[in-house]
């Protein structure tokens, strides 16, 4: 873990909303989300977050994709802090930095087909090149067939769908994907293979990978570091392994004992 | 929510076929009306304002009068003819200029920020609390009656129940996932308006345009019947109507002839709005 | 004499128009027994829960059997069905939120449930129904009786639901995904407490869901659906421990365990290729068949039935391979 060079990273991060008065001279009262966030990815690596419902996960994505301004903190893209950065670098951020969704039905616009959806980020981003390329490129990484272009969203069962996302956000290049809970609206058998497509496009694409999610076992397999996020802050970071066999926070304990297997089931244990 | 008996397997494919029958019989009526209405600007089988004293109040089916004629002996289906391009005109008129309003008002409350949407909402809200009748007769009063004054006063009262309906549409698409992901590209949210939210709220706004078309008729012939619609040499079927009730006693099939016009041609259009609803509806197509 | 079943499905399909979401289902379920129903979207698992229960959504048929305390409740008329639910048979539904009503305080609602089927006044009603929340392990019950659905959590809300489904001792509870929509850490909970007091009160339990720990660890027999049918029925710890139907054993494959994260970053999971075939497009013989490792053409042309190994397969995991390449 020598020289570890974050290409996103947050750093020191709090974001706290407030909330409408309860009288009309009272002053409003504020609801801290997240406290003092330190999280990062390198090139490469795929790392984990995970925790319950509330526990913040969605405020800091939306923090780490610089859709929402953290009420302090930094968060830093290859080291330039994205919410004082110039034009070209918030550029770069932009097209460096996309997302997958958790409901891959609803992610996708129904009324548009799919080609033209893939498209919708380079169109945006004012992605200059070989458009027709990089869509071949692209549904060649993810597995699908040169004839979903054609097509419109429901044709597609939710695994291809999820493939549609996924590639969606390769077309413009991205160096980091942020996945929010992207296999929890998948069937299991289905959740599989897009684990695995995610796994080999870190390994291939050298990306970096933040796997957002509230079950354990799926983040564990998928990333190499995990940090537990509960009340808004991280209560440990760790390898899966580690946060699996040695948990320290009570908030991994209860994430781990609520892991629930088919051999604990089996033997009696489970429950 | 009903158990269906192991009875035959017949019944859900009439119920499609119904739902079939309604658009079909719904546009059927729609076609008709809109080509009498075009009809009368090229063609009428006799001036609908000419009083012809000899041939008053002749019954339907007289050589030359199909649906005879009224006290003053002019034609009744001559008159019902130029009716319906009022209707046409009134009815769609109005719906057209709420239809573009309410979208407006309704995509940008959605999309706009709270002070956006509050401003909108409470105007739509204030508009919807003075009625309708009132701002017809105002209307009339102050610009004189005819067929521009009531496309004004149904365009007052209609835009913001538009309105209201496209917000919502608006709001449950704003939810989507597609949305955030074109926030994430930075796209401006009046691109995001038009370019996702509008397409896939068009089939609310295109049920919601028959009906109010519907509406507007009723209520156009309303305000006519009352005497505030249009006057002569406008026809209208509401002042058909007004007309017959002085001769109810004499000859009742006059009054009859421009209510079933009006009853049909609602009908149909609710129909259309009814039978278009259910095959715009993506959940109910994905299903079949 | 023996007991009758809980539930007996003979031969049971669910259609709508002349796509038919289940075909051709039997199993028993029997008195005090319980019963896991998996499979993935789009097996018809749902509808034959709903079925079961006369809860199709229109236009939806249900053919066949299902015999439940002397009736077909498929011939039964609604009235004579929802006399019956809530009294013989109860249903736990996926989603807590939309299963109560909003404007009522969950208290009323348990007590709605046993004042309808039992003849008791409102107030021993509402006593009973305070009891049954102490045995749902709720906090301060007389207290959360008097709240209003949005006032309380999902899981005190799933265990809501339970009472209201355990209220007056049904012969057989559905529950038809239970723990889904709630948060990890409370899944386990609900599921425990399911269980004691399914037992508890000799109510015998058909599990509907996609996942797999949960059958195993709360049933003692499964039935795996694919495409509408069964395609394999057995004791869970056969199952699951020998699988003989290559879906089944693709279904357990693709688990994320705590064995194969212990290995290091290259680790694969083992997946189902391709996808659930749509109704619409069946493919014909078995309908696995284009996802299977084994597949020959005999399962492209014929359809397997349910075989004394408990798998409808021609050919099952473990048996030697007649053709090899």
């Amino acid at each position: 873990m020598s020289e570890r060079r974050p290409l996103l990273a947050m750093q020191q991060v709090t974001q706290a909303y407030s909330l409408p008065r309860t009288a009309l001279f009272s002053p409003p009262g504020s609801f801290t989300v997240l406290e003092n966030i330190d999280f990062d990815v390198c090139a490469g690596e795929a790392v984990g977050l995970v925790g319950e419902s509330g526990a913040g996960k969605t405020t800091l994505t939306r923090i780490l994709t610089g859709m929402e301004r953290p009420q302090s903190g930094h968060v830093l893209f290859d080291g330039t802090d994205i919410w004082s950065a110039d034009q070209t670098q918030r550029a770069n951020f932009r097209r460096s930095v996309q997302m997958v969704l958790q409901n891959p039905r609803s992610s996708l616009d129904p009324r548009m087909r799919v080609g033209t959806a893939l498209l919708e980020p380079m169109r945006s981003l004012r992605i200059e090149g070989d458009h027709v390329k990089r869509l071949h490129e692209v549904l060649d990484q993810v597995g699908l067939d040169r004839s979903a272009l054609e097509r419109f969203p429901h044709e597609f069962s939710g695994g291809q769908l999820q493939r549609i996302a996924i590639a969606r956000a390769l077309m413009p290049n991205p160096r980091v994907l942020v996945a929010d809970e992207p296999v929890s609206a998948l069937d299991v058998s289905i959740q599989a293979q897009v684990l695995n497509l995610l796994k080999d496009l870190v390994r291939d694409l050298n990306l970096g990978l933040v796997f957002i999610a509230h079950d354990l076992s799926v983040v564990a397999y998928t990333t190499s570091r995990v940090s537990v996020i509960a009340s808004g802050r991280i209560v440990e970071v760790g390898q899966p392994v580690e946060l699996f066999t040695r948990p320290s926070a009570p908030q991994t304990k209860n994430l781990v004992d609520a892991v629930l297997t088919v051999e604990s089931g089996l033997s009696g244990t489970a429950l | 929510m009903t158990l269906a008996p192991t009875a035959t397997p017949a019944k859900p494919k009439r119920r499609r076929r119904r739902r079939n029958l309604t658009l079909t019989i719904g546009i059927v009526i729609t076609v008709a009306f809109i080509a009498m209405a075009m009809a009368s600007f090229f063609y009428l089988p006799h001036n609908p304002n000419l009083p012809r004293i000899p041939d008053r109040l002749l019954p339907a089916g007289s050589p030359g009068y199909l649906l005879g004629t009224d006290a003053l002996g002019r034609d009744i289906f001559s008159q019902l003819m130029v009716g319906a391009r009022t209707s046409l005109m009134v009815g769609a008129g109005g719906a057209l200029i709420s239809l573009v309003i309410g979208t407006i008002a309704g995509l940008s409350a959605a999309a706009f920020g709270r002070m956006a949407d509050e401003t909108i909402s409470r105007g739509a809200d204030i508009m919807l609390s003075i009625p309708g009748m009132v701002t017809a007769l105002v209307l009339a009063a102050t610009i004189g009656s005819g067929a521009l004054t009531t496309i004004l006063a149904l365009s007052a009262f209609f835009t913001p129940s538009f309105t209201r309906v496209i917000r919502s549409a608006a709001l449950s698409v704003m939810q989507e996932d597609f949305i955030t992901a074109a926030r994430l590209y930075d796209r401006p949210t009046w691109f995001i308006l038009l370019r996702h939210v509008l397409p896939n709220v068009a089939g609310v706004m295109i049920v919601q345009f028959t009906l109010y078309f519907a509406a507007g008729i009723l209520t156009e012939a309303g305000l006519s019947y009352l005497g505030v619609g249009v006057t002569r040499p406008s026809i209208s079927w509401g002042m058909m109507l007004n007309e017959a009730q002085q001769q109810v006693g004499i000859s009742s099939p006059l009054a009859m002839w421009p209510g079933l016009a009006i009853v049909i041609v609602v009908l149909g259009l609710n129909l259309l709005g009814d039978g278009l609803r259910d095959v715009l509806d993506p959940k109910l197509a994905r299903r079949a | 004499m023996t007991t009758p079943p809980a539930i007996e499905v003979k031969n049971l399909t669910v259609g709508y128009e002349d796509l038919n979401a289940v075909r051709g289902v039997s199993f028993t379920l029997p008195a005090g027994g319980r019963m896991g129903l998996v499979g993935e979207s789009g097996s018809g698992k749902s509808m034959t829960a709903l079925a079961l229960m006369g809860l199709l959504p229109a236009g939806w048929e249900a053919h066949g059997e299902v015999l439940h305390d002397g009736v077909n409740l498929v011939t039964e008329t609604d009235k004579a069905l929802s006399s019956r639910r809530g009294r013989t048979i109860s249903m736990v539904f996926q989603d807590p939120m939309s299963s109560l009503n909003p404007v009522r305080r969950v208290g009323d609602q348990i007590a709605d449930v046993i004042h309808r089927h039992n003849k008791v006044s409102r107030r021993d009603a509402m006593r009973q129904a305070v009891d049954l929340m102490v045995q749902m392990n709720l906090p301060r019950p007389d207290q959360l009786a008097r709240s209003y659905p949005h006032q309380i959590s999902g899981g005190q809300k799933q265990r809501i639901m339970i009472a209201m489904a355990l209220a007056c001792y049904p012969q057989l509870i559905i529950a038809d995904e239970p723990t889904t929509a709630l948060d990890v850490t409370v899944q386990k909970q609900v599921l425990r407490l399911l269980n004691a007091a399914t037992r508890e009160r000799n109510s015998a339990l058909l599990m509907i869901t996609h996942d797999l720990p949960v059958i195993a660890a709360m049933c003692d027999t499964v039935a795996v659906m694919y495409a509408g049918r069964i395609v394999e029925y057995g004791p869970v710890q056969d199952v699951f421990r020998n699988p003989r139907h290559h879906y089944t054993r693709g279904l357990l494959d693709s688990q994320p365990t705590m064995d194969n994260i212990a290995l290091d970053g290259s680790s694969r999971l083992v997946s189902i290729p391709g996808m659930v075939p749509p109704l619409q497009r069946l493919p014909s013989g078995c309908a696995f068949n284009p996802r299977c490792p084994a597949a020959t053409e005999k399962c492209r042309t014929e359809m397997p039935e349910l075989g004394p190994n408990g798998a409808a397969c021609w050919h099952p995991v473990g048996a030697v391979q007649v053709v090899e390449a």
